[in-house]
């Protein structure tokens, strides 16, 4: 009964991607100019070539369609090779030209390259100097030009279509697809969650230390220090990181115990005073909050590691909280730590810096353990429905991996193309 | 008021933000744009209040002679000093950002130096994390120590004169069994980071309002 | 006493660990091994790549690393940026961060610093100014020009750069990510002047790359996530080629990215910058490697050592009998 939301959303989703799997064609790949638009290759002065005096067929059938799932500022302009097609040893490429639809002569303007070989197709409207506007009616007009400087144009042909922008990328489809499912699993729990449903979470050593770590500071009359991370608000391991500054920050208040803070970035900074302020103020204390306690260091990497170490190696915390995101930095903190006698609770979803801080920590929450403190913390039941929804999330992941792990082998063994079909199934490359 | 402004800030922004992404429309990237030309502008305000921070911090402690305050001193005065030299005085006076003026200098013969000291602590702290953390303990243990020897040895020359399969095998647990478990660590990651972007932007985590929160 | 010789050993005191490496950290720089560096596929496919690449094609390199990794990305920074010198190729530098900015500078220094054997003779912009005058931008014809009006390349110099042509320093601005996001579209809407204040669109590099789609390859070299940006923001939206270089501690982290197609290679570490350093010699760019070569015989040793310190504590947690005791002494001080 209650597998029967999520489980419903997949089938749906499955059914979706699949058809969307079957029906997407991928454009065909457009090469780009990649020479100077003023300047076209020459070689050193030839005699004429053989298609002088030849009435040579210029290029033609101009197509100009937008160019779909943009902003309107893009053509895709095709066209049919022409006579120069004979003289592959002369031809050295195509010249695009373009105008607003009833200029003058003068108002041609090179908006394109294609050397021989790229094909007969560009899209218009990279060349910043050269924009495309939207609902603009252009007209086109295409040359074939050969190693002495010569060329052979098109009639100008008026665009088919005009550039206009789209309201939905197509490319995305599958995108969408996964972020409904995925987002309607966390909603679902949400939803269970404040119905009350009882939800399990497996206990976590580093989240269940916090106490003891906060207690063992308190009875030797050493401060902690929490450090939240090196990274900027904008990123999520910092603001898991201020969310359980919040709660030891409490904790903190109600033991009177001296609390050092840290900060890499000043927006963090303003945050995390606030989130101490806020602590202190709920705990009944407003009067014992140190304004000293939460600091901006400096935003330079070693030198914020530096002043730390000093803070560790003076002060001496008893306890070392480093929740956030960390970098090469972190085995330098957490050693120093560890040589001045502290306990050290570590979370950071950092994977490559995980091994420096599980040789050298107490307790280390990893990865998605940091995300899932504050609901560890809190008890709150949306906290916990995230928990699980995520959970959900992640079952799904696993059935798609396995389902890839045994095609990978059928593949292998009965020589068929299974792994690709689900590969097209579940992947998407958006490009602009 | 001072909860609900924030609130409906990230609300309204978060919801644009996700459904901007579909849109390849003019209009979409216009959004976009105009949200995203806030971050420096909030940064560099930001900056101000950071430094007004660590300037009252310090100056306190040099004002009450509080223990290690000429520390304290030799935080404040490159702080102002340094951009005056860059900033405002002239290259007559030594000023300016180019070599051979005082911020050069600052930044090439100090800056540059210590930074790069405080990185080598890394060799000395690795020694030492290794000497305590790799011992065979546990089955677990002892495959943590082989491998960490193998990867090790494969990256140095001298590991290749040792064994040439030092190299082929290190690499082969770098590419395979470490991307394999980083790959898993990495989706589990990502998915915390999408809960807690719901979170965060339907208001069921508050903790980053501060004083604001609940 | 045999009980406490172990229980001495595995309880040793850290300042002897760093006293140690300290010592075989230096001695190295006095008695150098010179032991042979070979080059591993992930750089190797770099090397190759922008061995692909010649005055037609645009790279850029940006310095997205600050003072403390600069022992290890400066290397590689270097490497790359003197095979493209070499190559003739044009090269545009950017910086994710004010420290970053005094990195560039410093390596930009180090590349064509005349006291350093095969170094680059920078022609500045305003000097080749009349030759612009005539319409000579062409690489080829520049240099044909330049060298006919008597201009000699000085002895230890590899060739010459012309400002403008071979290379632009664009230098930092704010919110880098945004800025590599403009730069898919314009890079001179990002940069209308380079840092020494010459108008970027008068530059014939520019006007032949105007925004990161002309661009061949972007070169990162960082020691944070600050190379993540190129991926997600030119390597994902535009299929933009991107080069890692990463400190040792990182580059794990990124391996995935290479298998995925993501990223055409990475230099991980100095280990990485001296195999480029390596393939340029083998390729004969450069008689001789530079300084992340010398680094790799610190590497040896250190290595060596810190297997020997596991060796150690292995022999003395065995020996000592404390596998069967289950119980350990921490060694905190």
């Amino acid at each position: 009964m209650t597998l029967k939301v999520p489980l419903v959303l997949l089938m749906l989703a499955a059914a979706l991607m699949a058809q969307t799997g079957e029906t997407e064609e991928q454009a065909p790949p457009v090469e780009e100019p990649t020479i100077s638009v003023e300047e076209t290759p020459t070689l050193s002065p030839e005699p004429l070539s053989p298609h002088h005096g030849v009435d040579l067929a210029p290029p033609g059938e101009i197509m100009v369609v937008d160019n779909p799932d943009d902003a309107g500022d893009r053509l895709i302009v095709s066209f049919q090779p022409g006579g120069e097609t004979e003289y592959p040893e002369y031809f050295a490429g195509y010249n695009v030209y373009r105008r607003v639809y009833g200029g003058t002569e003068d108002d041609w303007q090179l908006v394109g390259i294609l050397l021989a070989g790229e094909g007969t197709a560009m899209v218009d409207g990279y060349d910043p100097d050269y924009p495309v506007l939207t609902g603009e009616q252009y007209e086109y007009m295409v040359s074939a030009f050969f190693l002495d400087e010569t060329q052979v144009f098109s009639a100008p042909q008026k665009a088919q279509e005009v550039a206009s922008g789209q309201w939905f990328h197509t490319g995305t489809t599958r995108v969408l697809i996964t972020c409904a499912l995925f987002m309607g699993l966390i909603f679902f729990f949400f939803g269970r969650a404040k119905r009350g449903a009882e939800m399990y979470l497996r206990p976590i050593a580093g989240i269940e230390a916090i106490d003891e770590a906060i207690g063992r500071a308190t009875e030797m009359g050493k401060p902690i220090l929490f450090v939240p991370g090196l990274s900027d608000i904008s990123d999520v391991a910092t603001i898991a990181g201020l969310t359980i500054l919040g709660r030891v920050a409490r904790k903190v208040a109600e033991y009177q115990t001296a609390l050092i803070v840290p900060n890499r970035d000043p927006i963090v900074y303003t945050v995390a005073e606030e989130a101490v302020k806020q602590a202190y103020l709920e705990a009944g204390r407003p009067d014992s909050y140190d304004s000293n306690s939460v600091f901006f260091l400096t935003q330079s990497q070693f030198a914020f590691v530096a002043g730390v170490n000093g803070i560790m190696v003076r002060q001496k915390p008893a306890t070392n909280f480093y929740m956030g995101m960390f970098w090469a930095e972190s085995l330098i903190l957490a050693e120093t730590g560890s040589l001045s006698g502290a306990i050290q609770i570590a979370g950071t979803d950092a994977v490559v810096q995980l091994p420096f801080f599980i040789t050298t920590c107490d307790y280390t929450l990893i990865g998605e353990e940091l995300y899932a403190a504050s609901a560890y913390l809190s008890r709150e039941p949306m906290q916990m429905g995230s928990i699980k929804g995520l959970d959900a999330c992640k079952a799904i992941l696993m059935v798609i991996i396995t389902t890839g792990i045994i095609l990978a082998i059928v593949d292998m063994v009965a020589e068929t193309r299974t792994l690709a079909w689900l590969q097209n199934l579940v992947t998407s490359h958006v490009t602009d | 008021m001072k909860r609900a402004v924030p609130l409906m800030i990230v609300l309204v922004g978060g919801i644009l933000m996700i459904i901007q992404y579909f849109i390849p429309h003019q209009i979409s990237q216009d959004v976009k744009d105009n949200y995203t030309i806030w971050i420096p502008i909030i940064t560099a305000f930001a900056l101000v209040l950071g430094v007004g921070s660590l300037t009252r911090l310090h100056g306190h402690k040099v004002r009450n002679r509080a223990p290690n305050w000429p520390y304290s001193l030799a935080v404040l005065l490159p702080l102002y000093l340094v951009p005056i030299f860059g900033l405002l005085l002239p290259a007559s006076m030594a000023g300016g950002r180019d070599a051979p003026s005082v911020f050069h200098f600052a930044f090439m013969h100090i800056q540059v130096p210590i930074q790069s000291t405080m990185f080598s602590l890394l060799a000395f702290y690795i020694a030492s994390a290794a000497f305590r953390a790799f011992r065979a303990k546990s089955m677990l243990a002892t495959i943590l120590l082989l491998t960490a020897v193998v990867v090790m040895m494969g990256q140095v020359p001298i590991g290749e004169l040792l064994g040439s399969w030092f190299p082929r095998v290190g690499l082969w647990i770098i590419d395979f069994p470490n991307n394999a478990a980083k790959r898993a660590i990495g989706l589990g990651v990502g998915f915390g980071i999408l809960a807690t972007q719901l979170k965060i932007i339907f208001g069921v985590e508050r903790n980053w309002l501060g004083g604001a929160g609940d | 006493m045999k009980e406490n010789i172990w229980s001495r050993m595995l309880n040793l005191d850290r300042r002897w660990i760093f006293l140690l490496i300290g010592v075989v950290c230096t001695v190295p720089f006095f008695v150098p091994f010179g032991l042979p560096v070979l080059p591993t596929k992930n750089v190797i496919s770099i090397f190759d790549y922008v061995e692909t690449l010649g005055p037609e094609n645009a790279i850029f390199v940006s310095f997205d690393f600050d003072p403390g990794t600069d022992p290890e990305n400066m290397p590689m920074a270097v490497a790359i940026t003197r095979h493209a010198f070499a190559r003739n190729i044009p090269v545009f530098f950017t910086a994710n961060a004010p420290l970053a900015q005094g990195m560039l500078e410093a390596g930009f220094t180090y590349v064509t610093n005349p006291n350093i054997a095969g170094y680059f003779h920078i022609v500045s912009w305003q000097e080749w100014a009349p030759y612009r005058e005539q319409g000579i931008t062409r690489r080829d014809r520049l240099q044909a020009a330049w060298e006919a009006d008597g201009n000699v390349l000085p002895e230890n110099a590899s060739g010459w750069v012309f400002e403008g042509r071979d290379f632009a320093k664009l230098g930092y601005l704010p919110a880098f990510a945004l800025v590599i996001m403009g730069m898919t579209s314009s890079i001179e809407a990002q940069y209308p002047e380079d840092m020494n204040g010459n108008p970027l669109a008068q530059m014939p590099m520019l006007q032949e790359h105007k925004n990161l789609r002309d661009v061949d390859l972007a070169a990162t070299f960082s020691g944070s996530a600050a190379c993540m940006w190129w991926v997600l923001y030119a390597g994902d939206t535009i299929s933009l080629p991107i080069a890692f270089g990463v400190t040792a501690v990182s580059a794990t982290d990124y391996t995935m990215y290479i298998q995925s197609g993501q990223l055409v290679g990475q230099m991980g570490g100095l280990r990485g910058a001296a195999e480029y350093e390596v393939l340029l010699q083998e390729a004969g760019y450069f008689e001789h490697p530079d300084r992340a070569f010398i680094g790799m015989d610190v590497q040896n040793a250190a290595h060596l050592l810190i297997l020997f310190f596991i060796i150690l504590g292995n022999i003395a947690y065995f020996a000592g009998g404390f596998h069967k005791k289950g119980a350990l002494l921490k060694g905190r001080r």
